[in-house]
């Protein structure tokens, strides 16, 4: 609403005029400068600079609703990850309007959670999903369709035993490959067309740190600076399309090691403590303007050679739990209680809170399992 | 009377017309008519009685206004004390605020992310609207959303606990009645919810309050989470978004001292490099560090959160831990806290009537 031109708001003809040769032509122009300053460019008295600001700001303002609205509309608010108590603890699952992000190490599973969710939102409502498309953005190349069937075969035997519904699912999963920053922020800009052209419910962008560490060098002056406005340009797009679409958007982030004292964390188990390293410790990409950003943060860190955990890191609804899974062919397991009152743990800023990464890499000789077509 | 022509609030062609035609000071102005003015001036009818017109409400109460415009400290005591504020449900803060947030101030809450200032300003929007009889000020809340945090069901829970509460202090027959009212959805339907996408939206709601104030004139609190979003990645000249954030600043404080409400902003940190070294410090800049009248800052300490006033001008400086449990924002110790039903949330002593 911020660029709506001046002349659709029901100021006076000669007045848009006169604000067109200073370049004054939409609501976002006039409520950028100072109330004295427009005096100077529109010619008129401070009252009648007040009338104006205030039918400008008639006509880009946002409704106002009540908190009762919202909580009428209580069955729209959430997409559930078929998790359960991962859903019970964010009270319904990943919110839908706000930004989710989920980090870790590389091959912990993120890709593989943000396949997973792609498989639910296709689902019909009856069975926990949002019947509607899935946008993903890939700037990795890690997207894999053999997977995505692979997936929904394997956690949903029944319903994909038909082909068609297969071939369905897949049809409605719309893939772009993005491999830059600004190709990544031009595709967000226009990414309303394609929302309503395919009826999507989901929004992923896997990853936003590759592009962003690969083009700044954040030890350069004023790098840092141009880095957060970029990341905080891709959140508001990123928060206004899940707004007014009230569709969930899931995010991916790296990792980075954080120069500095640790925070003691009681979870780790005492296997850890002769690694412990004073000097630096792991922790999420993109520094602490991007932490805000985000609404929910989602944890991805390994536990042992065989599982992991994902530990909720920061949410409006939530409070800080860990839980344990593995990934397998079907995707995301939970193991463990299904208590989710024993997950609960302490934690701390969500920016700093640190992440186990694999050390050492053990292997089993495994037999060879034919692929399944 | 000596107010000359230039520093008058009019549209700047007249003011050149007019001292062209030798008019240098508004009492050369003030008996003239309107075609005599308009004939020397060359202005037109219509600007010359508006002229007359701006001169004469400008003179005439000018007198009497002088006289109402001071206010005694004796009076600012009484109102200060009948505003009130807006308990946390977190003793502590409470106690450091000097009884809650303030009525009729900014108060401004700095946090790193993750550390509770929507949980706060959540729990602020549901204790606004407890009942006069146990305390609270029985009005409602405005929450401006700039990020995207506001989740319903969140405020569902925190409202039911507070009406869990009042249940367990209710003890006269007015305290019963007023417990009957408050339901789950009727504080629900009290919090009013703007979600703003950019600066513009932001200012534009802020244009349009007095207007929604008049509409609804039981809000008592204006929440504005966060206001650093907005304004930390669309602006290239850093000038003019201090000049916007002053000028915001400025129409927030006049709001509330004028409608007698709370207004809370929430602001992010950002990371300061100097020599090498980096640290946390409120985003916005310097300048804004002056446009709240009194500043929160909520920060990780390891495991635990703490709370710290950092400026205010009536309260000392203190830092308390609070900790965010399932009913919302409270103290961290673990014992709940039972108030008696007498116990004023102000922990100013009441002056008595001086006069």
């Amino acid at each position: 609403m911020a660029s709506k031109k001046l002349r659709r708001t029901g100021v006076s003809a000669d007045l848009c005029e006169r604000l067109k040769r200073h370049q004054v032509e939409t609501c976002q122009d006039v409520l950028s400068v100072t109330p004295v300053e427009l005096m100077r460019l529109a010619g008129l008295s401070y009252p009648a600079v007040l009338e104006l600001l205030r039918l400008v700001s008639k006509a880009c303002s946002p409704t106002v609703r009540t908190a009762l609205d919202l909580w009428r509309k209580k069955g729209e608010l959430c997409f559930s990850t078929s998790l359960p108590v991962l859903d019970r603890l964010l009270q319904g699952g990943l919110p839908r309007g706000a930004l989710t992000e989920v980090t870790g190490p590389s091959g912990c599973g993120k890709t593989q959670f943000c396949i997973m969710l792609s498989v639910l939102a296709t689902l019909p409502k009856s069975m926990g999903g949002l019947d509607s498309g899935v946008i993903y953005i890939d700037t990795e190349s890690a997207f894999s369709a053999e997977r995505l069937i692979e997936m929904a075969q394997a956690r949903f035997p029944e319903f994909f035993s038909v082909k068609e519904r297969l071939l369905e699912m897949a049809s409605r999963v719309h893939l772009f490959r993005e491999l830059t920053c600004q190709d990544v922020l031009n595709r967000l800009e226009r990414l309303e067309e394609d929302i309503i052209a395919c009826r999507v419910g989901l929004l992923i962008l896997d990853s936003v740190a590759s592009v962003v560490r690969k083009e700044f060098d954040t030890s350069l002056p004023g790098n840092l600076m141009h880095r957060s406005n970029l990341l905080g340009q891709e959140a508001a797009v990123l928060k206004y399309l899940s707004q007014e679409f009230c569709i969930p958007v899931v995010l991916t982030n790296q990792i980075t090691t954080h120069v500095g004292e640790k925070v003691h964390c009681p979870q780790r188990n005492q296997a850890d403590v002769s690694t412990e390293e004073d000097s630096g410790f792991v922790t999420a990409a993109l520094g602490n303007t991007w932490s805000h950003c985000v609404n929910t943060r989602l944890i991805v860190q390994y536990e042992d050679t065989e599982r992991r955990q994902i530990i909720i890191a920061k949410s409006p609804v939530a409070p800080f739990a860990v839980l344990s899974y593995t990934v397998q062919r079907e995707g995301i397991r939970l193991e463990g209680n299904e208590n989710p009152e024993s997950s609960l743990i302490h934690g701390t800023d969500p920016g700093l809170q640190p992440i186990r990464v694999r050390t050492g890499f053990i292997h089993n000789l495994s037999q060879a399992t034919p692929s399944s077509c | 009377m000596h107010r000359t022509v230039p520093s008058l609030p009019l549209a700047p062609s007249v003011k050149v017309k007019l001292i062209n035609a030798g008019f240098q000071v508004a009492s050369d102005l003030i008996d003239m008519r309107p075609l005599q003015l308009c004939k020397e001036a060359g202005i037109s009818q219509e600007e010359a009685v508006e002229v007359l017109q701006m001169l004469r409400d400008d003179a005439q109460p000018h007198q009497q206004r002088a006289a109402t415009e001071s206010v005694t400290a004796l009076d600012l005591l009484h109102q200060e004390q009948s505003l009130g504020s807006i308990v946390t449900f977190c003793s502590g803060l409470d106690n450091v605020l000097g009884g809650g947030v303030p009525v009729g101030k900014t108060t401004e809450i700095c946090g790193a992310p993750g550390v509770g200032k929507t949980q706060l300003c959540m729990q602020l929007a549901v204790d606004v609207q407890i009942p006069v009889c146990f305390g609270g000020l029985g009005g409602k809340a405005l929450y401006i959303d700039t990020e995207g945090s506001f989740l319903v069901q969140r405020v569902a829970d925190m409202a039911k606990a507070a009406v869990q509460h009042c249940t367990l202090l209710a003890e006269d027959t007015e305290q019963k009645q007023a417990l009957e009212e408050l339901t789950v959805e009727k504080i629900l339907s009290n919090l009013f919810l703007v979600r703003c996408h950019d600066y513009v939206e932001l200012l534009a709601e802020v244009y349009l309050l007095p207007d929604f104030l008049s509409e609804h004139p039981e809000v008592r609190l204006i929440v504005i989470d966060s206001i650093a979003f907005p304004f930390r990645h669309d602006f290239e000249d850093l000038s003019q978004r201090t000049r916007l954030l002053n000028g915001l600043a400025q129409q927030l404080i006049q709001l509330a001292t004028q409608h007698s409400l709370a207004v809370v902003l929430t602001n992010q940190m950002t990371t300061r490099v100097s020599n090498g070294q980096s640290k946390l410090v409120p985003a916005l800049g310097e300048s804004w560090g002056h446009a709240a009248t009194q500043r929160l800052i909520l920060h990780w300490e390891g495991l635990r959160r703490l709370a710290s006033l950092y400026k205010s001008p009536s309260q000392m400086e203190a830092t308390i831990q609070y900790q965010i449990t399932v009913q919302g924002f409270r103290d961290a110790t673990d014992e709940p806290r039972h108030a008696s039903p007498s116990e004023n949330y102000s922990k100013r002593p009441r002056m008595e009537d001086l006069s």
